[in-house]
């Protein structure tokens, strides 16, 4: 089980990462979001797979039985929300540069790559 | 000495005020400073005198290998003269010359003076070699902003560029030498390097130290092939070049290789480098000295030429070639100076400074010209001036030395051209061409030729009374330099002696160069041979190539195109975690294969079979739809293996994922045409699979480890006793780890105030956005769905402690209840039924957050540290409530200001 | 002073910049009073700082908190250790130099769209990477870090800002990936999250796999934070289009804090310099990357005539030294490393306040354009001078020693020719900046009429120029604590 999950895991990366390399800003941005997903897989190795209880201490209980690592949890639950947060802050840096050039492809939106006289520019790339 | 030092920095800062409050008279006042530090050394004088040396140490920083070491012996006594007694002249002159320039900037000069005064002071008296190097550096940058001082003129900056460039090459030659002396012999210590100067010549490190010390010492004092930043830095005011560029600094290059005479003499090249490097600058400079037009430039060429000179003379070897190099310090320092100060009153009165079109100003200006004509005698080595005596002892020593002849050849020429250059720059601005100059800019006055006149003078009675400053000053710096005590016999006539005649030689073809001068100078001038070698050209050219190749490789590096970079960042990533694993040459593991469990597996190879989907779709929209699937089913596999609280946060993510992604979606075209040519994509492909299986490899080895953590087990068995909660998960989050999620809390809060300051309508201009038209059974089930949401986020905030849930979960089920809202009603209407604007909510959740754990600290535990209040009559109540509950507001706010703005935007 | 001092002195530096924060979003309708929440926590925030770090000096116990009142390793603790508690005070000082310098530079609409929460934000993130001792909450730093920088970034709406924060939040969201994993993998491997407890396990366990995989996607990782070459391509991308106050703390905090955490990590869980297994085999590495980083960055400030990217690339530039002592594995190399990065954010910070400045007078970022400083201010000129002579290494100021220190330690540790790359950066550094000063100072301003400067930023700059001559003419005091945190870095406090 443990290869399998490395196996779906990394190689959901690696389709994130063919997706980051595209030129669409928004399909990096899906690949963004799927590189999250792949490193939470990832992680909750880290923990091991085991058993299937959850980390919930029954009632009556003092103590945790045979479970489910609960560190990695609580690391992947912190993980996705600010995967989360990071994913939708991009979308709105994409809506805003969709919005100001009209364009969502990462070749023509390079305003910040072009600065100084355009003598220098020609220089630059030519 | 220290207090003269430091008496010498705060007069630098202080003294030059007096410029601003008195107009003429400034330069006689502030020179106080200088003749002040004048007498405090004469009055060394006897301990000097006697062959001892004063040396005072302070603790600086011990830990560093830096100690506060100075020493006064001979030669440094030497310098210490040159440098004030010049000084003191040269702000008297200053006074006179600056007349024209605003107080201000007269300020700015002495300050930069005096403060080069104290630089120098400091480097010469300097025994740790630390301490040396920084007055060293501290030189260059004074001499940089002294060329520049006219800074408007881009030719000066140009040419406090070039200097600076050279000499900071050099300086940091010199610090590369110091480190490595430290590091052979464990000390900074100046008198140490010379003692041991064996062991350095010996180490594996000795050829660098010596070459960098060569580097440091040609580049100030401006030998080939460092010699053409001199002439142009004549670019400074004319009091400036005849402190810095002839009379100080540019000797300071020649201290150093004084000083360290028996380290390089130590190695089997290094007198044999110094020598030709020597007598190269000679030739050089002799001959340009004749084709300069300048009067300034000339003064500089044959600055260089005698440089040159006191090279020669360092790197010879006997105790002759040492008096020699010493008595001509003193000749050259005196008698340039003031060819410097008249060139620098002719500049004053005509604003001409052409050889060519100068001449009789000796009418208008007879004391300059009287000091003019003292100075350049002395310069030509005519007894009975101390530029005789000099030369005297120069041929000496070359005829002592176990060299060739052909540096003394060389010595011959240069020095008739020597004579030649001083008897032009006399005869012709002064005495020459009759009186082509009626009108004067500036007459002569007090302070602009009495400077000149007492060096004219001061040569003169030296060589005639020379017992006082041999005593003082000559003999006891030979012997610092030499290593023991020479008999220094100083006289204008020795007899008939070979040097004698060597001397008349040097005055006969001296005249014939006078006489030729308009010939051999056209001619010299014609020869375009010389600009075209100028390394002055090379240099220019190498800076510009410089310039170019780094604008080149700059925009070969950074050329703008995002997706080459991120290549670049994973494929060094890839190639660095290769690296790793192989140089590691430790062999993979694999886990024991344990049972393969088949629902679960189909679910992970569903979510791996959307991501390959959503590298595929062709539409935007398809492959968010793609992206979502893995996200749920990964969302599924953490719920089939025992990870409730997981799959919730999963869940309710993906869920507004899509709903957010969905407004962006509709703003954006949802066609992609492919960006990337096959080849790319093939590229691509290759490097993010190699990722994936370098990421494969570490993971499963990691899995194969042994397991177990100590903090699980403590939470386990703590969670419930000390943190008061039966969902492991949350304690760890609200109170185990407590801090992480306020971390995480704050990122969440500060991506909302990005999204609102990115999404904000900036003005009133915004419109009321439409009522979205959506079918009224989907409005009243809407509001009913959303209420129930609502609901439903609150007892998951509430059980979150004991069950699946908490404020995360909460936060975003609420932002999903607003989302239907809008959805069904608008925007307007569901920020309206929120009340409070979203930012507000996270400001208000920040604050509980992180009040929270203000209850603990009061009590004197450390912060978070919750606190219970368990009554019978009713559920426990803590801390964590109002930690989890202000994480569910910020969450909630978060969302919404996402939510609403990416709405709007989308609308629009 | 007692163990509830200690608690309350650490948890200060993050509490305080995290409440003004919240305070200054609720306030942020009105600017002056989210200037004055600003300007108050950062003050304090300094004074606060100062008593940690005086307490850790005076008392060689170090103080220790652990959140929630756990015992040790089992919640996240901060721990005043050293460098730790130097970097908070130096960042502290930044900051408030920051505030100062922003009344003049930050406007009401900046603020309205939420500066100052956002900067207080960016306080508590630094401050928190400088004192944890968690591996898992640094990681939440940086990502706290990142998100109000990409707002700061952003303030303006310009659309080269929306790409250069396009462009960075790419690369960091890729490195958070790379570090996420690598943290977890750590996690995996040693079952902790404690930085000293995790290098003490790995210390004691056989190389393996997974342990070289997470040694390099840390590295990778904090490496793209840090802006180390190839990785560096973001930095010239994108900070100069931030507001100069926003530039200016990027410049000397953000890739700071990453190679502080690359240190950490490099240093204390795999054992650069003590041969420790997982991390060795990078050492070789590292010297190639800080030569490259070095080289290809001066190379880069060379081909500039705007202000602002002249000096990001010199950020990245500085970062490559920094990097070259480590790469050195000699306590003495990462004493040196440390005493650099100290050096650095102070000095980086202050020339691009002063580039700031130069712009607001003669109105253009061109080093074309600009000009006339001197002789308009000369104030301003005298205190631009000493960052400029600093990172140019020119003695008496704290880049000298700062160089110096590299060099000496390479000599020591037999890799002179990182020296070498050293002292030729260092060269083309001084022909950058003699340039730079030539251009801005000394020339004469395309525009004839120019702006006076505001006191504010002179105010800012003066702090930060008397910092750097205090250490230049005491290096001593900076190289003991350096000292002292490479023996604790190495455990061996």
């Amino acid at each position: 089980m443990t290869i399998l999950y490395a196996l779906t895991g990394a190689g959901i990366i690696g389709c994130a990462i063919f997706m980051i390399l595209s030129r669409n800003l928004v399909r990096m941005l899906l690949g963004l979001s799927l590189l999250a997903t792949g490193t939470n897989l990832l992680l909750f190795l880290a923990g091991r797979i085991g058993s299937e209880q959850p980390p919930i201490i029954r009632d009556g209980a003092k103590a945790l039985g045979v479970s489910a690592d609960p560190v990695a949890q609580a690391l992947i639950l912190t993980a996705i929300v600010i995967g989360f947060a990071l994913t939708v802050m991009l979308g709105v840096l994409v809506l805003r540069a969709w919005r100001s050039g009209g364009t969502v492809d990462a070749r023509e939106v390079d305003a910040a790559e072009m600065v100084g006289p355009a003598q220098e520019r020609d220089d630059l790339h030519g | 000495m220290f207090v003269i030092l430091l008496i010498s920095l705060i007069g630098a800062c202080v003294m030059p005020l007096a410029a601003r409050v008195i107009g003429r008279g400034a330069g006689l006042v502030i020179a106080l400073l200088p003749i002040g530090l004048l007498a405090a050394f004469v009055s060394m004088a006897p301990v000097v005198e006697r062959g001892w040396v004063l040396g005072e140490g302070r603790n600086w920083a011990p830990r560093i290998g830096l100690d506060l070491t100075l020493r006064l012996d001979g030669f440094s006594f030497l310098f210490c003269l040159l440098v004030t007694g010049i000084c003191a002249l040269v702000v008297i002159y200053a006074g006179g010359y600056l007349t024209g320039k605003p107080r201000q900037e007269r300020t700015r000069f002495f300050t930069l003076i005096l403060l080069f005064q104290t630089a120098m002071l400091g480097t010469v008296l300097a025994e740790s070699l630390l301490v040396m190097l920084l007055f060293w550096e501290a030189t260059s940058i004074l001499s940089f902003l002294l060329v520049g001082f006219d800074s408007r003129s881009a030719r000066a900056r140009r040419a406090a560029l070039m200097a600076l460039q050279v000499t900071a090459f050099g300086g940091l030659m010199l610090l590369a030498a110091v480190l490595m002396i430290g590091h052979v012999l464990g000390s900074y210590s100046m008198a140490e390097a010379v003692r041991q100067a064996e062991t350095i010549a010996a180490s594996p490190l000795g050829t660098p130290i010596v070459a960098c010390i060569l580097i440091a010492a040609f580049t100030k004092s401006a030998q080939f092939p460092f010699h053409f930043w001199l002439p142009n830095a004549m670019q400074a005011p004319t009091p400036a070049s005849a402190y810095l560029h002839s009379a100080t600094m540019v000797k300071l290059g020649i201290y150093l290789l004084a000083r360290f005479e028996p380290v390089f003499a130590a190695t089997g090249w290094g007198r044999g480098v110094v020598v030709t490097v020597a007598c190269l600058t000679m030739l050089v400079a002799a001959l340009q000295a004749l084709r300069a037009e300048n009067f300034k430039s000339a003064l500089a060429y044959s600055t260089i030429a005698s440089l040159g000179i006191l090279t020669l003379l360092v790197g010879l070897d006997g105790p002759a070639a040492t008096v020699a190099m010493v008595g001509f310090l003193l000749a050259h320092a005196l008698y340039k100076a003031a060819l410097f100060f008249c060139a620098g009153v002719v500049l004053h009165a005509t604003g001409q400074q052409n050889l060519r079109a100068l001449g009789g100003l000796a009418r208008v200006l007879p004391f300059t010209a009287l000091a003019c004509v003292g100075a350049s005698l002395s310069m030509a080595g005519i007894p009975p001036f101390i530029g005789f005596i000099s030369k005297e002892f120069l041929f000496e020593a070359q005829i002592e030395s176990s060299w060739e002849t052909a540096p003394l050849a060389i010595a011959v020429i240069v020095n008739a051209a020597m004579v030649g250059v001083a008897g032009v720059v006399t005869l012709r601005p002064f005495f020459l061409g009759g009186a082509k100059h009626r009108e004067l800019r500036n007459g002569e006055s007090l302070s602009l030729v009495a400077p000149p006149l007492l060096l004219a003078v001061a040569g003169l009675l030296i060589s005639l009374d020379p017992d006082w400053i041999t005593r003082v000053a000559l003999r006891p710096a030979v012997a610092a330099v030499y290593g023991r005590a020479v008999d220094v016999d100083i006289a204008v006539w020795h007899g008939l002696t070979p040097m004698l005649m060597l001397s008349a030689v040097v005055i006969g073809i001296g005249a014939l160069i006078v006489r030729y001068w308009r010939q051999i100078h056209i001619r010299l001038r014609g020869a375009e041979r010389f600009d075209r070698l100028a390394l002055e050209k090379l240099w220019e050219r190498s800076l510009r190539g410089l310039m170019h190749g780094s604008r080149a490789l700059t925009g070969w590096v950074q050329h703008g195109d995002l997706r080459r970079y991120l290549l670049v960042v994973v494929g060094g990533m890839a190639a660095l975690i290769a690296w790793s694993v192989i140089a590691a040459g430790a062999v993979p593991r694999l886990p024991d294969a344990g049972t393969l469990r088949l629902a679960p597996a189909l679910v992970a190879l569903v979510g791996l079979g959307g991501a390959v989907a959503a590298t595929r779709a062709q539409s935007l929209f398809t492959a968010m739809i793609a992206t979502g699937l893995t996200g749920f089913s990964i969302a599924l596999t953490f719920m089939l293996n025992g990870a409730p609280d997981l799959a919730l946060t999963q869940f309710a993510v993906e869920a507004l994922l899509v709903v957010l992604l969905t407004a962006l979606l509709m703003a954006v075209p949802l066609a992609s045409p492919a960006t990337r040519t096959p080849a790319m994509r093939r590229s691509d492909a290759v490097v993010a699979g190699v990722m994936a299986l370098m990421l494969v490899a570490g993971i499963v080895d990691m899995a194969a480890g042994p397991q177990g953590s100590a903090a699980s087990a403590f939470y386990s068995e703590m969670s419930y006793l000390g943190g008061k909660g039966h969902n492991v998960v949350n304690v760890i989050l609200v109170d185990f780890r407590a801090f992480d999620t306020l971390g995480e809390t704050m990122v969440i809060a500060m991506a909302a105030v990005l999204a609102r300051s990115l999404l904000m309508r900036r003005g009133r201009a915004a419109q009321e956005a439409a009522q979205p038209s959506v079918h009224f059974s989907f409005q009243a089930f809407g509001r009913v769905l959303s209420w129930t949401l609502l609901a439903a986020s609150l007892v998951i905030l509430w059980r979150g402690h004991d069950q699946p849930g908490g404020g995360f979960v909460g936060g975003l089920v609420a932002a999903l209840s607003f989302a239907l809202l809008s959805l069904a009603y608008g925007v307007e209407r569901a920020e309206r039924t929120l009340r409070a604007g979203p930012l507000t909510l996270v400001g208000i959740g920040m604050a509980c957050t992180l009040a929270s754990g203000l209850p603990g600290l009061i009590a004197g535990r450390p912060y978070l540290t919750h606190l219970w209040w368990e009554p019978v009559w009713f559920p426990k109540l803590g801390t964590t409530m109002i930690f989890d509950l202000g994480v569910y507001l910020v969450v909630l706010g978060a969302v919404l200001a996402f939510l609403f703005g990416l709405q709007r935007e989308a609308t629009k | 002073m007692t163990c509830m001092g200690d608690a309350l002195l650490l948890t200060l530096p993050v509490l305080v910049p995290f409440l003004g924060a919240a305070l200054a979003l609720l306030l942020r309708k009105h600017p002056a009073a989210a200037l004055m929440t600003g300007l108050a926590a950062s003050g304090f925030v300094l004074l606060a700082s100062v008593a940690l770090l005086t307490r850790v000096m005076v008392d060689p116990r170090v103080p220790l908190t652990v959140f929630g009142g756990w015992p040790q390793g089992f919640g996240i603790g901060f721990s005043a250790a050293l460098p730790g508690s130097a970097l908070v005070v130096v960042t502290a000082l930044i900051l408030f130099a920051a505030a100062i310098y922003a009344i003049g530079d930050i406007g009401p609409r900046r603020r309205r769209g939420g500066y100052d929460a956002l900067m207080l934000a960016m306080a508590g993130a630094m401050n928190g990477a400088c004192l944890t001792n968690d591996l898992f909450n640094l990681y939440v730093w940086f990502e706290l870090a990142l998100l109000a920088a990409l707002g700061l970034l952003t303030i303006d709406r310009r659309p080269a800002q929306i790409d250069g924060a396009i462009r960075y939040a790419a690369f960091a969201m890729l490195a958070a990936t790379f570090i996420l994993i690598g943290v977890g993998m750590i996690y995996g491997m040693t079952g902790t999250l404690d930085i000293r407890t995790a290098g003490a396990v790995l210390a004691d366990s056989p190389a393996s796999v997974a342990s070289a995989v997470a040694a390099a996607l840390l590295l990778g990782g904090l490496m793209l934070k840090s802006g180390l070459a190839p990785f560096h391509l973001w930095l010239p991308a994108s900070y100069h289009t931030a507001p100069t106050t926003v530039a200016a703390v990027f410049a000397g905090l953000l890739t700071k804090m990453g190679f502080y955490a690359l240190l950490l990590v490099m240093v204390v869980i795999f054992g650069v310099g003590r041969g420790a297994p997982g991390g060795a085999q990078l050492t070789p590495l590292l010297g190639g990357i800080a030569a490259l980083t070095m080289l290809l960055c001066v190379a880069g400030a060379l081909g500039q005539t705007d202000m602002r990217r002249i000096l990001a690339y010199h950020v990245v530039a500085q970062v490559g030294y920094m990097m070259a002592a480590l790469a050195l594995g000699t306590r003495d190399g990462v004493t040196a490393a440390i005493f650099y990065m100290v050096h650095s954010m102070i000095v980086q910070a202050n020339l691009f306040f002063g580039a700031g400045l130069i712009r607001r007078a003669s109105a253009s970022w061109d080093l074309t354009r600009a000009g006339g400083i001197v002789r308009r201010e000369p104030l301003f000129a005298l205190l631009f001078a000493v960052p400029v002579l600093s990172l140019s290494g020119i003695p008496p100021f704290s880049g000298f020693w700062a160089k110096l220190f590299v060099i000496r330690e390479s000599l020591d540790a037999d890799m002179a020719w990182l020296g070498g790359v050293a002292l030729l950066a260092g060269l083309l550094t001084i022909v950058s900046m003699s340039t730079f000063w030539s251009d801005a100072c000394w020339k004469d301003a395309r525009r004839t009429s120019m702006r006076a400067v505001p006191k504010s930023g002179l105010v800012a700059m003066a702090l930060l120029s008397a910092a750097t001559v205090v250490i230049g003419l005491m290096p001593q005091w900076l190289w003991s604590i350096a000292q002292l945190s490479a023996r604790l870095l190495e455990g061996q406090g």
